[in-house]
């Protein structure tokens, strides 16, 4: 499906943004980095440089001469940031404790979230991460990028920022790490004049929906995640913007239920793709696993001789529901009884694959433990369509909003909420009967919260009509 | 059109409105998918790790297009991504993708270029010795770490994230370089109970704890926060309204009722409570997120607290290693560690690792008497006698 | 819209807080305007912002509404 946007989105072509030079961008040797020292004393950091996995306090220590070498006038913050970042850091070692302090009203113009204001608590010895706030830049649906988009927000970053950054931050946005106040809206204009492009959420907004990579490179993906996540991220833009929630909300997307980008556990509402009709199975390619001429699981267990593929123990008793058998060679699959865990797909993707009917799960209320203990998000919609425009699934969000605005409390998760009023009211107000398929077990305790026109009569009763058959 | 040199660039401070873009969103994906990403898109037949760290996806139109993934600290700079883009330039038409778990994406088109791809991969080396891009991270390994911001840019970390997940990814390289493993394992790691990384659900998740109740800063409270709103924050109520002695507002609290969650100092920064001796590591283990086989299940506390020993956090990746090394030996193929644990019992979990059994590891929060034993079904341990010897004495033999 | 910002601004003049969720907000214009809607509510938070009137303040994990120069709105800088 080739993208046609609804407005001209700026191309963007490196060589027309760019602001450094390739002798500025390639201004030292790797002789020089070996030799070079920072201005602060940083033995617990440099330690850090040994061992094979990417070192940071390495790749910053490039960042930091790239600055020393620049001219003064190629940069409009402070050219140390860096070095005094990695100062800060080893103090911050050396005494077991933070040195940023608290957020404040930093932050653009008419936009509720999407900078996060930090200072440093040395602003004396550490003068030019005084200020070092952080902007959420909205990353491109999973995270595909080309070029010319990096190498323009990296000579943004490097001009008005410190240059460093997080590819990416938890919620999925990628994070600009460090710059002052003044430079806040000027950078805010570039992202948007020159790339076309918006901060992420912060604070009690809509938070910056991220997805898996689906259909782009997954035969697993039972709906189009990109596209979803990229149609309610601007549908919603002004809940991202401007914050009008009890708290913040997340929705994540995840094209099936092994569940990649972890919705199920850190988004407030998590789509997990599914199908309703049947496993499709190619049976030479059944044929073709059993007999050890494909290998198992794509490939993910070669590290290690685990012995010949036994498919009655690896696939067949490790359903989880059951139902598959083996019957002269062909696999069965009671598809009624499937919970489509993807156990078997996943071991044998040559050979099976989900139905073709699909669309996704909705589950509710994940979050972790602050305040009321983690949780885990909850099954209320076993399956919905999800074509475009998604009207069915705007419905549903807007009435879940609709609730939590109206009955959360300050600083509440929508899974604290449902906890708190109980999943049947939740249910009754956003008008979903309820199922045996949004809980573990029906419940433990008999205390069943009657309500007054559940039971014949109401509650009004007389108590001379009760003494006249029941003596005092 | 270029970037701006001038210091406030477009933006005019005197009319804040004018020329302002909002609301216009991220960017589409569509214009980031190499040829071979748009021309498939949908239409994916199958996939395998050929090596690890190498993915193959097959479509139904007989294209193929091979992965390479790349470790990566999530924290980095514009040279580094530089080095990115030049690659991506180089190899894949200039495009490049990043994963969910921070790890970064080479694709290409044919066996020839992926060769070549990968050999000047793994020939990147910062000058003091590290990989840029090490390949691996796919299958059953363990893949890279994701955390939070630590002492690089956060407010309320009771330790350091970058440094310790540099620490415990350097000890177990050969995993993430290798599919070893009964199944994936996921570690994850978090600053503090916030769990901005929400690491609640990993095969192992590493912890940032306070152990210390806020102090309050009497002088200023009044001026730097809204009482109410940090009164309020505390989720067990141990904070009430005070005065000072020169009749100032400020807050009490009552100390033994803290749940060192830190959520008053998220509200009020006149109540901070990190501290050197106070502040450590709580280990989880045995959560997942995937549907595969077993429902996704929430990790357990199975060390309450280690020691913020910077740089490297010896501790934390010696219990890291003695977990998953027990786990690596003892699982069946495709058990997941959670999986594992409660196959063979918790307690034998604490048998087999070693690590130790306290009473800081038996919930006494809300809900708590959802993971006690309600049955006579367990298995001797040592532990097991222990308790039989204290309940009294007779004819303990364990 | 104009009336409802004229009820937000004087609740937030008024109010013994200086910051606010925004639910106090609506719930102080409910009192006075009981058939108000959230919507709009929010329409007039969103100008009153746009005219400089009012300021988001965000802790980075919640924002809260204020007047600007009312209680503790500088750069703590």
């Amino acid at each position: 499906m080739p993208f046609e946007p609804k407005e001209p989105q700026k191309e963007i072509k490196y060589e027309e943004t760019r602001i450094y030079t390739d002798a500025e961008l390639n201004s030292y040797t790797d002789e020089e980095l070996r030799n070079f020292k920072i201005k602060h004393k940083i033995p617990d950091l440099e330690e850090l440089e040994n061992g094979p996995w990417p070192s940071f306090v390495a790749d910053a220590k490039q960042e930091a001469l790239h600055r020393r070498k620049l001219a003064n006038e190629r940069m409009l913050i402070d050219r140390d940031v860096v070095e005094d970042m990695l100062g800060q850091l080893q103090v911050s070692f050396d005494d077991g404790e933070t040195h940023w302090k608290h957020g404040g009203i930093v932050g653009v113009f008419g936009y509720g979230g999407g900078v996060i204001g930090r200072y440093s608590d040395l602003p004396e010895i550490y003068s030019s991460i005084a200020h070092f706030h952080t902007i959420r830049v909205n990353q491109p649906a999973s995270k595909f990028y080309n070029s010319d988009f990096l190498r323009t927000i990296c000579d943004l970053w490097e001009y008005r920022g410190s240059g460093l950054m997080n590819l990416h931050g938890s919620t999925g946005d990628l994070v600009l790490l460090g710059t002052i106040t003044e430079q806040l809206e000027p950078i805010f204009f570039e992202l948007t004049h020159v790339l076309g492009q918006d901060i992420g959420g912060s604070g009690s907004n809509l938070r910056t929906p991220s997805c898996c990579i689906g259909k782009a490179r997954c035969e697993f993906a039972c709906y189009d995640t990109q596209n979803l996540c990229y149609e309610l991220t601007q549908y919603y833009q002004d809940e991202l913007h401007r914050p009008a929630f009890p708290y913040k909300f997340k929705l994540k997307f995840d094209g099936c239920p092994n569940g990649c980008v972890a919705s199920m556990a850190r988004s407030d509402m998590s789509f997990i793709g599914t199908w309703r009709d049947d496993i499709r199975i190619d049976q030479d390619a059944v044929k073709a696993y059993i007999a050890g001429y494909v290998v198992p699981n794509g490939g993910a267990h070669i590290g290690r001789d685990w012995g010949k593929f036994d498919i009655q123990k690896e696939v067949i008793n490790l359903c989880p529901a059951r139902c598959m058998s083996l019957v002269d060679d062909e696999l069965i699959i009671d598809n009624k009884e499937c919970t489509r865990c993807m156990h078997c797909i996943n071991v044998m993707p040559k050979a099976l694959k989900p139905g073709k009917d699909n669309g996704l799960s909705i589950l509710l209320g994940a979050k972790a433990p602050i305040l009321e203990g983690a949780q885990m998000a909850t099954l209320i919609v076993p399956f919905m369509k999800a074509e475009p425009p998604y009207d069915n699934i705007k419905e549903f969000i807007e009435k879940v909003w609709e609730f939590w605005i109206e009955e959360g409390k300050n600083r509440e998760r929508l899974g604290e909420l449902m906890q708190r009023t109980g999943l049947p009211k939740f249910l009754e107000t956003i008008g979903l009967p309820p199922a045996p398929q949004m809980i573990k077990t029906p419940r433990e305790n008999p205390y069943i919260l009657w309500k007054e026109e559940d039971v014949p009569g109401g509650w009004n009763r007389n108590v001379n009509e009760y003494r006249s058959k029941h003596k005092r | 059109m270029a970037l701006s040199l001038d210091r406030l660039g477009i933006f005019d401070p005197k009319d804040p409105l004018k020329d302002r873009l909002t609301d216009l969103g991220p960017r589409h994906f569509w214009q980031y998918f190499p040829p071979v990403i748009q021309n498939n898109y949908g239409k994916w037949a199958y996939h395998e790790v050929l090596e690890t760290g190498v993915l193959m996806h097959v479509s139904e139109t007989g294209d193929k297009v091979y992965t390479v993934r790349c470790g990566a600290a999530r924290f980095m700079t514009v040279q580094h991504v530089r080095e990115i883009c030049e690659i991506a330039d180089q190899y894949c038409d200039g495009f490049v993708r990043f994963t969910t778990r921070n790890n970064i994406e080479f694709l290409v088109d044919s066996v020839e270029k992926l060769e070549v791809l990968k050999k000047d991969l793994e020939s990147r080396k910062f000058v003091s010795g590290s990989y840029k891009f090490p390949i691996g991270g796919t299958g059953a390994g363990v893949t890279n770490i994701v955390h939070t911001q630590g002492y690089i840019h956060c407010h309320t970390p009771a330790t350091d994230a970058s440094s310790m997940v540099k620490a415990v990814s350097d000890e177990l390289f050969k995993y993430f370089q290798g599919m070893t493993l009964p199944a994936k394992v996921r570690v994850s790691m978090a600053c503090c109970l916030n769990m901005c990384g929400a690491v609640h659900c990993s095969d192992i998740a590493l912890l940032g704890n306070h152990r210390k109740p806020p102090i309050v800063d009497h002088e200023v409270i009044d001026k730097v926060c809204e009482i109410p709103l940090a009164i309020a924050a505390c989720p067990v109520g141990a904070i009430s309204p005070d005065k000072t002695p020169e009749g100032g507002k400020t807050v009490k609290i009552k100390k033994e009722r803290c749940m060192f969650c830190g959520n008053c100092y998220t509200m009020c920064q006149a109540l901070p409570l990190s501290d050197k001796e106070g502040d450590g590591v709580t280990i989880l283990a045995g959560g997942k997120i995937s549907n595969r086989i077993s429902e996704p299940k929430f990790s357990k506390v199975v060390v309450p607290w280690l020691p913020n020993n910077f740089p490297r956090f010896p501790e934390v990746v010696e219990t890291v290693k003695k977990i998953l090394e027990v786990y690596a030996a003892d699982a069946n193929k495709y058990e997941r560690l959670g999986d594992w644990a409660e196959r063979i019992g918790w307690e034998k979990f604490f048998e087999k690792t070693g690590l130790e059994f306290t009473e800081h590891l038996i919930d006494d929060y809300r809900l708590a008497y959802d993971t006690w034993r309600t049955s006579t079904q367990f298995k001797y341990t040592a532990a097991a006698w222990d308790v039989s010897r204290a309940a009294g004495e007779g004819f303990c033999n364990g | 819209m104009d009336e409802l910002k004229k009820i937000i601004v004087e609740f937030a003049e008024t109010s013994k807080k200086t910051k606010f969720y925004f639910k106090d907000i609506e719930k102080a214009v409910q009192k006075v305007n009981p058939d108000a809607k959230m919507r709009e509510i929010k329409k007039a938070c969103t100008a009153l912002i746009n005219e400089g009137t009012m300021i988001y303040f965000s802790t980075g994990s919640s924002t809260m509404y204020g007047l600007k120069g009312r209680g503790m709105t500088e750069d703590p800088q």
